[in-house]
């Protein structure tokens, strides 16, 4: 058995340790006996997207984003919209969530059309949001998730996605509406730095589990998640 | 106006000696009340002093000992902020402790986020631009804006000769920004270890295309030119031109001075200390130092503060080295995974301000390559606040479990690693900025060393 991984824009894409989170599914699929492959798709190189079974896509400083923009104006954006559409499993975090979204609007009022795949756009602020938070996932029977996060945009959801979870402490999406990331078929879109996936093993599993499914009929077996546990623990405990 | 001069300074002093007497440091706190009392104090007390300014990401605090090892050396009269409280507020203070001695210069290790209010303040007649690299990015949101502040405090002294790290293509791009006298420094060629962790700086800040490098040392730093603007980095003025030695207690190089050659030796272990080594070397130069003074300061000094400080716990040689990034961590990794001795392992992480409240930059850090090395690993330990981060980091590093142990508490950890029936190999400990004044705390009544602030 054996999935591979895209990482779309490695070296643009790469703030507070998201790269974390390829490190945890790759090792998480290995402990299962399930190869993984990480194959990074740097600017300039297509994505055929009925290679890979998962896409991570994380984010970046506001001074990358007009190269990416340039990226994409090939035949990128299609195939990561078919991706999407034929259930391929994808992990976007903060810059990577906005750049699957319909635009971003910065605060001069200047808009940038980005990729169009989810139903939702971003409006960007002076004001950071920056901090520890959590929020519980309906997915994953209400778990917690911790993370941190660190973004000027405001991202409002439109009624074709869902929020990937409800915030219990920080800003979430925009701050108002208590919703926190976004869902829609096997996309799963967030704010949370962090890394995420180590300290949100339930999470990780959950998300993997969809790649899994789609190519082969296992579950994935449960794994010692003691110090993972401990970890997610020690930041959930400080912020309730 | 003269009233509120002299009560600043009063009051501040006295809490100078009180903090003392209890045995803080008091470095930051009397300077931030002067300021409140006398908003123009620092201008008013560093009027007439020359001031020398390190600032940077990595490397400013070994780099300034070595400065202020070379400025004793040549015999001026200085004094520092050596303690390393380097906001505004620690700078303050040194000019209160200091303005009735009337020394010449000032060293002063600046942060690279308060350079630009500091640089308003004072004289500013020598400026050290060590690197750029990402650092708590939750203060200081994006590293060009970093960029952006150090340039913007350029502008308050134009006068200031300013020595650049030439690898840096981000800190290169000064030289098109400002009007001052520039030296470069630089190193000339790779480092010995391939370096794979990511670049904080891929693309042409000046049109958005992707550098080309003939050569890199570490992270960004290289020899980087843009292919389609022209932008590239300076033959630097003091280049290493060759690596000749390197072992784990220093490393030997040969410097081109314009056209001079100097063979110099710098006393501290790690490639990455060239940069430090050489980058005070550019500021002695600046000074118009003799070359022999230079290289031997460099052959001479001692670490400092955290910064591969070197210290007996009941015997067991220990190495304590300050981490704070990515960048510097990856460098320390790279120095270890060169040790041909055993050694023992000792990473403490917390998330108090100082140290950045984001943990992420963990994920960053090149790990994996411990493993390179991992049969001269006798034991690690993991402590601080965010302990379990930590461990977790290292286990999805593929180490093995069975040489890992997690401390609950700093006592707990001093126990173990000053204990020499446990730990018979070099004993390396890398903690996180407030960790390191956690665990001094605690050393300093057990094992009676230096008070930091002196």
């Amino acid at each position: 058995m054996k999935l591979t991984i895209a990482h779309l824009y490695p070296e643009l894409l790469n703030l507070y340790g998201d790269g974390g989170n390829l490190i945890a599914m790759k090792n998480r699929l290995n402990w299962r006996n399930i190869e993984c492959d990480i194959v990074n798709i740097p600017l300039g190189k297509p994505f055929i997207s009925s290679k890979y079974d998962i896409v991570f896509i994380g984010g970046g400083q506001d001074f990358e984003q007009e190269v990416i923009l340039n990226d994409l104006k090939g035949d990128k954006t299609q195939n990561i919209i078919d991706a999407i559409n034929n259930d391929v499993t994808f992990l976007a975090i903060c810059g990577g969530y906005q750049l699957l979204g319909n635009y971003y609007k910065t605060k001069d009022g200047q808009i940038y059309n980005f990729i169009g795949a989810l139903d939702l756009y971003t409006i960007g602020q002076s004001k950071r949001m920056i901090g520890d938070f959590m929020y519980s996932c309906p997915e994953i029977n209400n778990q917690l998730v911790v993370g941190f996060e660190n973004h000027s945009g405001r991202t409002y959801l439109g009624k074709s996605v869902k929020p990937l979870g409800y915030i219990k402490k920080g800003y979430g999406n925009n701050g108002e509406d208590k919703t926190e990331g976004a869902r829609y078929k096997n996309v799963f879109c967030t704010y949370s730095h962090g890394s995420l996936l180590p300290k949100n093993p339930i999470l990780c599993d959950y998300i993997l589990q969809t790649a899994v499914s789609r190519k082969y009929d296992i579950t994935l077996e449960e794994l010692d998640d003691s110090l993972e546990n401990k970890a997610h623990n020690f930041i959930a405990n400080r912020l309730k | 106006m003269y009233f509120r001069k002299i009560l600043s300074l009063f009051i501040s002093k006295l809490l100078i000696k009180f903090l003392r007497l209890i045995g803080r440091g008091g470095t930051a706190l009397p300077g931030k009340l002067a300021l409140k009392i006398y908003p123009n104090i620092l201008s008013d007390l560093s009027l007439g002093v020359k001031s020398i300014v390190v600032t940077g990401t990595n490397g400013k605090t070994t780099t300034s000992r070595i400065i202020s090892t070379i400025l004793e050396q040549a015999s001026f009269s200085y004094f520092d902020n050596r303690s390393g409280a380097n906001l505004i507020s620690g700078i303050t203070t040194v000019f209160i402790e200091n303005y009735k001695k009337k020394p010449e210069y000032a060293l002063l290790e600046v942060d690279e986020a308060a350079f630009k209010t500091v640089a308003k303040h004072i004289d500013v007649h020598y400026l050290l631009v060590t690197n750029l690299f990402r650092d708590q990015l939750d203060r200081f949101g994006e590293i060009s804006h970093t960029l952006e502040n150090i340039v913007k405090g350029i502008s308050f002294c134009p006068k200031a000769v300013i020595c650049v790290n030439a690898d840096c293509s981000l800190l290169s791009t000064i030289g098109r920004k400002v009007d001052n006298k520039l030296i470069y420094y630089g190193i000339n060629q790779p480092f010995s270890n391939t370096d794979n962790s990511l670049s904080d700086a891929p693309y042409c800040l000046f049109c958005k295309t992707k550098y080309e490098y003939t050569y890199k040392t570490f992270g960004h730093l290289g020899g980087f030119s843009c292919p389609n603007c022209g932008y590239k980095r300076i033959l630097p003025d003091i280049g290493v031109n060759t690596i000749q030695t390197m072992t784990d207690k220093y490393s030997k190089v040969s410097l081109l001075i314009n056209n001079d050659s100097l063979n110099v030796s710098i006393n501290l272990p790690g490639e990455y200390n060239i940069y430090n080594g050489i980058s005070a070397f550019s500021i002695g130069y600046a000074l118009g130092i003799d070359y022999e003074i230079l290289s031997n300061s460099l052959a001479t000094f001692k670490g400092g503060f955290g910064r591969m400080e070197n210290i007996s716990l009941n015997g067991v040689d220990t190495h304590i080295i300050l981490v704070k990034n990515p960048a510097g961590l990856n460098n320390v990794i790279n120095y270890l995974s060169t040790l041909s001795k055993p050694f023992v392992l000792t990473l403490i992480l917390n998330d108090n301000f100082a140290d950045g409240t984001d943990v992420s930059w963990i994920w960053d850090v090149l790990f994996e390559n411990l493993k390179v090395n991992e049969s001269m690993i006798s034991h690690l330990y993991i402590a601080g606040i965010r302990k379990y981060d930590m461990a977790l980091r290292i286990k999805y590093a593929l180490l093995q479990e069975e040489k890992i142990t997690v401390c609950e508490t700093t006592k707990q950890l001093i126990k173990i690693i000053s204990n020499p029936n446990l730990i018979s190999d070099t004993s390396y400990i890398l903690p996180t900025y407030t960790a390191m004044f956690d665990l001094r705390t605690v050393l300093k009544k057990q094992f009676k060393l230096k008070e930091f602030w002196k």
